[in-house]
């Protein structure tokens, strides 16, 4: 996109790959960031809001080719079958705010990534009053992540039951199940 | 007096399931198993017509979780009619239903509701298990999902599948039929809930 | 015969404050009044799954409502961390159970996005024709349940019939009639095969007629225009503050398709119309649904008259399997096959967040990758998940006997919701 991401109120930096744009902003002032980004820039539509865990990133390296249409890239060195670890992140949640700028009649989509980065138990501003649409997202996200949602008039579970402990989409949260029995074993 | 030459009816031939399709099969593992309960039985007149009746009659209730409730819905449909079956009328409200068919993923959170509609049925009652999400937790062996219903309630029949056909969900409920009229009593009268 | 008044769009806001998708008792009313709190489902005569409303009823009218979801919750999106990216193909498809090939595509196309690798075109026009019938086949049983709960018990049988047809065809093509899993990285699981087409084409010959019958039946029926005009109001504004997107946003007058505006697939080579209506009620999503199934039919048509020769996925050895009569002579094949079998192929790190237009609306895949032989998250963006925020809006000076209607007309699929 065109536009200078540097008016968005506590920008840090950007990151272009794969025809997407994701602005990192400071976290105290996402509210700010959001509202920016609605009114000045047009941002009418709150898509999505993803918070990912990256507890265990950056721990085992990982070998092997990456195959493209194209062929290997020498140049790179993971197309050698070399180790290679991905780059570290900051912090251990991320939450991405996938943002549309929806116009009726228009002929394209911009797109942006507005993500944020905290540790565990840092609370992250709402955004209802900056897209309503973001209610049951911020609940997924403190039910999924234990992402703390500050400002939120009704933070409860909304996928698991009201008194389940723990959330489930950590990484250090186990996948659950039961073991197979088979019929033979016994 | 002369007998009257009586015609072959469908009846005549057995409306065994597994001789549905294929007329000259040799009786299976289920129909052996069921000619044996059925010999052990010994039901008298009155409990065989009762049995029959039941079994031709079974109305199930509306309890469509998941992608398997779009197959279940497809037995309604003209294609593969259940109706022919007796068992056209889904019933929204447990009291009014014999059959209890969880067709669906079976989440902790519903586990809770689906004992209670099975404790608002009036006996006799029966469940079929179908597709293997309700069978056994299918693909998702995970924290969310109930790992097999035969955990809290206890089943009659399972149907493989995921989904299942709706003519397997059909084969299923014919075999249940089968087994109501053989006089074999509901699951809950034979085992507890699976630990 | 006096046709009831209907009502017209809104001005203004109808989203409830201070939590905009509770819509919450006025407690003058509540002193005043006779309040009654009916709790509907989970499990309800509604066809739509296990969603749980709490509804506070004044009389017959609804001042309160909440919904409460979580019912099917099957923790989707932890199972496929734990497998490769390969297996992890077979789960998303059981996450919209009706279209549910959206969910393969919208996942391979964010694997392949991050992986740079383009299908060649027999693949992707095969797409697009599953896809539209997929499409078709969603709003076939949106239509027949959604009648059903209104009243119109005949529609079900004529829909199911029609969706068995179209299962026939994913059957033809795929081997299984739901969550056929034929989509894979790089293009199809195998190649199309034959007597596919000439059968799609007798689909698509006599389909349109089918349409045209379902709506001599409801269009102008006297029952299905009272239960359905002026219901479950949503204005443009509302829709898009509320994220709704597909034929709820359209219904509300705003023309927003993501297949026109950011034309995945090959969309931008076939000729297809979007519906548009303005008032924002029931009866103008119903209206939006049938003619979207006209406008499949369209597309439909013209893969079959346009499908491209070639192969069916690409040939980079990297990510698909190697031919099998290769494995006896080519030492590379073997060991890729091997690789690829057991560990899997690998996706380099990044993160992508990809968007198509599904039955329901936008359905979005955020897929985060640490270049290793599994996803490190994947997140589903479901457009029925946020259609349901949008009940207590709709909801506002509805009756009791609307609720379902209104519900329906949503088109939600909790497997979706719940994930």
């Amino acid at each position: 996109m065109h536009v200078s991401w540097e008016t968005v109120p506590g920008f840090l930096h950007e990151r272009e790959e794969h025809g997407e744009t994701t602005i990192v902003v400071e976290l105290e002032r996402l509210g700010e960031a959001a509202l920016h980004l609605r009114d000045e820039l047009g941002f009418n539509f709150l898509a999505d809001v993803a918070a990912t865990d990256y507890l265990g990133w950056n721990e085992r390296p990982v070998a092997g080719y990456w195959g493209s249409g194209t062929g290997r890239d020498i140049n790179r060195p993971g197309s050698w079958g070399l180790a290679r670890k991905p780059e570290p992140r900051p912090e251990r949640f991320s939450v991405s705010y996938h943002l549309l700028k929806l116009a009726a009649g228009a002929r394209e989509a911009p797109r942006v990534r507005l993500q944020v980065w905290c540790e565990d138990g840092d609370p992250v501003p709402s955004l209802i009053s900056v897209w309503p649409t973001a209610d049951w997202h911020e609940r997924e996200a403190w039910d999924m992540m234990g992402i703390r949602i500050e400002g939120h008039p009704n933070l409860t579970r909304i996928l698991m039951e009201e008194d389940w402990e723990g959330h489930p989409l950590r990484k250090d949260y186990p996948l659950g199940g039961e073991p197979v029995r088979f019929s033979s074993e016994e | 007096m002369a007998e009257v030459e009586r015609k072959k009816r469908l009846a005549d031939y057995g409306l065994h399931s597994e001789r549905l399709l294929m007329r000259r099969k040799e009786p299976g593992v289920f129909e052996r198993e069921l000619g044996d309960l059925e010999d052990k039985l010994m039901l008298t007149t009155l409990e065989k017509a009762v049995a029959w009746a039941q079994g031709h009659s079974i109305w199930p209730d509306t309890f469509g979780l998941a992608c398997c409730a779009m197959e279940m819905i497809a037995i309604v449909s003209p294609r593969y009619d259940v109706a022919r079956f007796g068992a056209e009328v889904f019933r929204s409200s447990p009291r009014q239903a014999d059959l209890l068919i969880v067709s669906g993923r079976v989440a902790h959170k519903m586990a809770k509701p689906l004992r209670q509609i099975y404790d608002q049925m009036l006996e006799p009652k029966w469940v079929i298990a179908m597709g293997a999400c309700a069978s056994s937790g299918g693909m998702f062996g995970n924290y969310a999902i109930l790992q097999g219903v035969d955990k809290i309630v206890p089943v009659d029949i399972h149907v493989p599948g995921c989904p299942p056909r709706p003519e397997a969900l059909l084969e299923g409920i014919v075999r249940l039929q089968e087994k109501v009229i053989a006089g074999v009593p509901p699951a809950y009268e034979i085992r507890e809930v699976a630990s | 015969m006096a046709v009831v008044e209907r009502a017209k769009i809104y001005e203004g806001t109808r989203i409830p404050s201070p939590i905009p998708t509770v819509l919450r008792v006025d407690p003058a009313l509540r002193e005043e009044g006779d309040i009654l709190q009916v709790n509907f489902g989970p499990n309800h005569p509604s066809t739509h799954g296990v969603l749980r409303l709490i509804v506070d009823l004044n009389g017959e009218q609804v001042v309160g409502l909440e919904a409460v979801v979580g019912y099917l919750h099957t923790g989707f999106e932890k199972n496929m961390e734990q497998k490769t990216w390969w297996k992890a193909i077979t789960y998303p498809a059981r996450i919209d159970y009706l279209s549910f090939q959206y969910n393969e595509l919208v996942f391979v196309l964010a694997i392949e996005k991050l992986l740079e690798v383009q299908p060649p075109e027999k693949a992707t026009w095969m797409r697009m024709l599953l896809c539209e019938l997929n499409r078709i086949h969603s709003h076939l049983i949106w239509l027949g349940t959604g009648a059903l709960e209104i009243g119109a018990i005949s529609m079900l049988w004529y829909c199911f019939r029609e969706r068995d047809a179209v299962l026939d065809l994913f059957e033809l093509v795929a081997g299984t009639r739901m969550h056929t899993r034929y989509f894979q990285t790089g293009g199809l699981a195998e190649d199309i095969p034959p007597g596919f087409f000439t059968e799609c084409r007798k689909f698509v010959d006599y389909f349109p007629r089918r349409i045209d019958e379902y709506e001599a039946i409801l269009d102008r029926q006297q029952i299905w225009l009272e239960r359905t005009r002026g219901l479950g109001l949503l204005s443009a504004d509302d829709a898009i503050a509320l994220g709704q997107t597909g034929p709820v946003l359209r219904a509300s007058g705003v023309e927003w398709d993501l297949r026109k505006v950011e034309p995945y697939l090959a969309y931008d080579q076939v000729d297809f119309n979007i519906p548009v209506y303005e008032n924002g009620d029931v009866y103008d999503r119903y209206k939006v649904h049938m003619d979207e199934m006209r406008e499949s039919t369209r597309i439909v048509q013209q893969c079959l008259d346009g499908m491209p020769e070639g192969p069916w996925i690409v040939d980079d050895r990297k990510i698909v399997l190697p031919p099998r009569d290769e494995l006896h002579t080519s030492m590379e094949s073997l060991i890729h096959h091997f690789k690829l079998v057991t560990e899997g192929y690998r996706v380099p790190a990044g993160e992508v967040y990809v968007a198509v237009e599904s039955a329901r609306g936008e359905l979005g895949c955020y897929v985060v990758s640490d270049g290793g032989p599994r996803p490190w998250r994947v997140k589903f963006r479901a457009p029925s998940f946020v259609a349901l925020e949008a009940t207590a809006t709709c909801m506002s000076d509805a009756l009791v006997a609307d609720l379902i209607a209104i519900v329906g007309s949503l088109d939600t699929v909790m497997g979706e919701v719940d994930r």
